[in-house]
């Protein structure tokens, strides 16, 4: 496929997102993400999840060695892809559709395929971050392009040789300079900075301090204690978290998410077809999207994109036939610690300005009302640009996330949020 | 002496830009049919999609919306500490600047703040660069 300049605003640490071309894409909504329609709710399911060992690999990079040569993001996706496969009690033949999502390099689909040793009827490299990826995936299969499809994201940044990001000229699909690329003659420059001007005028706004925001990343380092295959288990205190380095100020170096390599598969059959498996199906009830077309940096500091959590939220729940109080479980993107309560007070699960006071009352806790990132996030467990928390979101909903399971949560509600746009996903235990 | 500093974002609509801040004037592309100012430079109007967009004098002056200071070498032209702040115009848009003549112990929010040009210089050559001094009440 060919190589897209690096674009747009995703969360974290560049080489960045290419727009799918559209040959996926049939319904097209806004913005040219996939619109969200009722006749598809629950027609399709998640029946196999495989990740890679995160855990390890992170530590096998810190600590190498010269001659230590990091796995590519072919090689995660193969050991994703087999643990899927695996999990759904599928054989590697059934897979007759793939849609591989390598972020730092284009992926070469034949090499893909034999690599796996499978021969898909239907294979391409459109996907991307967690934010448009699975409702296209639905439209293949209920409109019989493919029966079993595996979604197939891989990220090598460790391994990457060249760095692609810094510079200049990056743009997005109007041709305006990303912001962050733009303001470079003032110093201003990176994701974080983003993040780093909300929380300000957030402090500004509702009086909220340091210690108040560190609460976020101590509650989901808490919950990567409960999960052997997150990076960052380590305790982490209020204390240690104000001691820590800022990175831009206000924030510190726990606010923002990890570096690291990867890779998570997903496999996907329609929900009549998903009987008989090993578990429970996952049914992809709802989904939403809804982008900012003007005045980005006042939609991202000031309403920290409410009108978009609130217009996609909208979306989704009306596309699964749920409300907001139906949802047991958020799996939000935390590229930064604050723009996961963006999300959580965006789609209206508490007031704005009181998040970080839900967060220290406990409520995005296993016990809480939103228990929230429940692996850790990209926080602590691994930066999979969304991918891992559906694979969360996934575990939960079969109930089988042993200690840190939420107990009988049926409805998921997972986000990606980039600094200009909203993707919520619902997912139900079938069954 | 000018300020090295990253490179700038430069042909089409950005050097019409920059010409005008090298005459020491802060000008925003404002629609001719919304009337909305528009920031950084566009072929269309957001808001509209309007291709009338004009170069306009702005006051320069506004206040202090947020800001960020770097401790981390994302530049390596910049020394660290390095602050940044985001002004709100009074025409409205926002805009990512520097401050100039007070550091982030003074800062205050909506601080009133007036434009300055100060002498810079990237791999294009010398240019001013809107920065933003305090403005006393």
């Amino acid at each position: 496929m060919a190589t897209v300049p690096p674009a747009s605003t995703v969360a974290g640490h560049g080489p960045q997102r290419q727009r799918p071309s559209g040959a996926l894409i049939s319904v097209a909504g806004a913005a040219g993400f996939t619109k969200p329609d009722r006749e598809l709710a629950r027609t399709v399911s998640i029946v196999g999840v495989g990740d890679s060992d995160y855990a390890a690999d992170y530590r096998a990079s810190r600590a190498a060695g010269p001659g230590y040569v990091p796995p590519d993001d072919l090689s995660l996706a193969t050991i994703a892809f087999e643990r899927a496969v695996a999990d759904s009690g599928l054989r590697r033949e059934d897979v007759d559709g793939l849609n591989t999502c390598f972020m730092y390099a284009p992926a070469d689909v034949g090499e893909v395929c034999s690599t796996l040793g499978i021969h898909p009827r239907y294979a391409l490299a459109e996907g991307n971050i967690m934010d448009d990826v699975i409702p296209p995936a639905v439209v293949a299969l209920a409109s019989g392009r493919c029966d079993t499809i595996a979604l197939l994201y891989a990220a090598a940044p460790r391994a990457a040789t060249k760095r692609v990001y810094g510079g200049t000229t990056y743009t997005d699909d109007r041709g305006t300079p990303v912001s962050y690329y733009y303001f470079t003659p003032w110093g201003w420059s990176s994701q974080a900075a983003h993040w780093a001007f909300i929380f300000r005028n957030y402090q500004n706004v509702f009086g909220a301090t340091e210690a108040d925001l560190g609460s976020i990343a101590v509650a989901l380092r808490t919950h990567a204690q409960r999960n052997e295959n997150a990076i960052m288990r380590a305790p982490l205190t209020i204390d240690d978290y104000l001691e820590s380095r800022y990175i831009v100020r206000p924030l510190h170096l726990f606010d923002m998410c990890l570096v690291n390599n990867g890779a998570v598969c997903l496999i996907l059959r329609r929900t009549d077809a998903s009987t008989g498996l090993p578990h429970v199906p996952v049914e992809v009830a709802g989904w939403g999207h809804a982008k900012v077309s003007a005045d980005k940096m006042r939609n991202l500091v000031v309403e920290r994109l409410r009108p978009q959590f609130d217009e996609a939220g909208r979306e989704a729940f009306a596309m699964a036939g749920l409300s907001r109080s139906d949802v047991g479980l958020f799996q939000g993107y935390d590229a930064s610690s604050i723009h996961l309560v963006d999300q959580i007070e965006g789609y209206g699960f508490t007031d704005p300005g009181t998040g970080l006071e839900f967060c220290q009352d406990g409520q995005l806790d296993l016990g809480g009302s939103l228990p929230t990132n429940t692996s850790g996030g990209m926080l602590s467990e691994a930066y999979m640009h969304g991918w891992n928390h559906v694979v969360e979101a996934v575990r939960q909903l079969r109930h089988e996330a042993g200690e840190r399971q939420v107990t009988d949560v049926t409805t998921s509600m997972s986000s990606v949020a980039t600094t200009d746009s909203a993707h919520p996903l619902l997912l139900t235990r079938g069954g | 002496m000018p300020e090295r500093r990253p490179n700038r974002t430069l042909g089409g609509v950005h050097d019409e830009f920059w010409r005008f801040c090298d005459q020491r004037e802060l000008r925003l592309q404002q629609c001719g049919n919304c009337a909305t100012f528009v920031w950084p430079p566009v072929e269309k109007c957001e808001q509209c999609g309007d291709a009338g967009l004009e170069w306009q004098p702005v006051a320069g002056t506004g206040a202090l919306m947020s800001w960020a200071t770097f401790d981390y070498p994302y530049h390596r032209e910049l020394p660290l500490p390095w602050d940044t702040i985001l002004v709100e115009l009074e025409e409205g848009p926002l805009f990512v600047s520097n401050p100039l003549g007070f550091t982030r112990d003074d800062m205050e929010p909506m601080m009133p703040v007036s434009v300055d040009f100060l002498e810079c210089e990237d791999d294009a050559g010398p240019f001013l660069l809107p920065v933003f001094r305090r403005r006393p009440l």
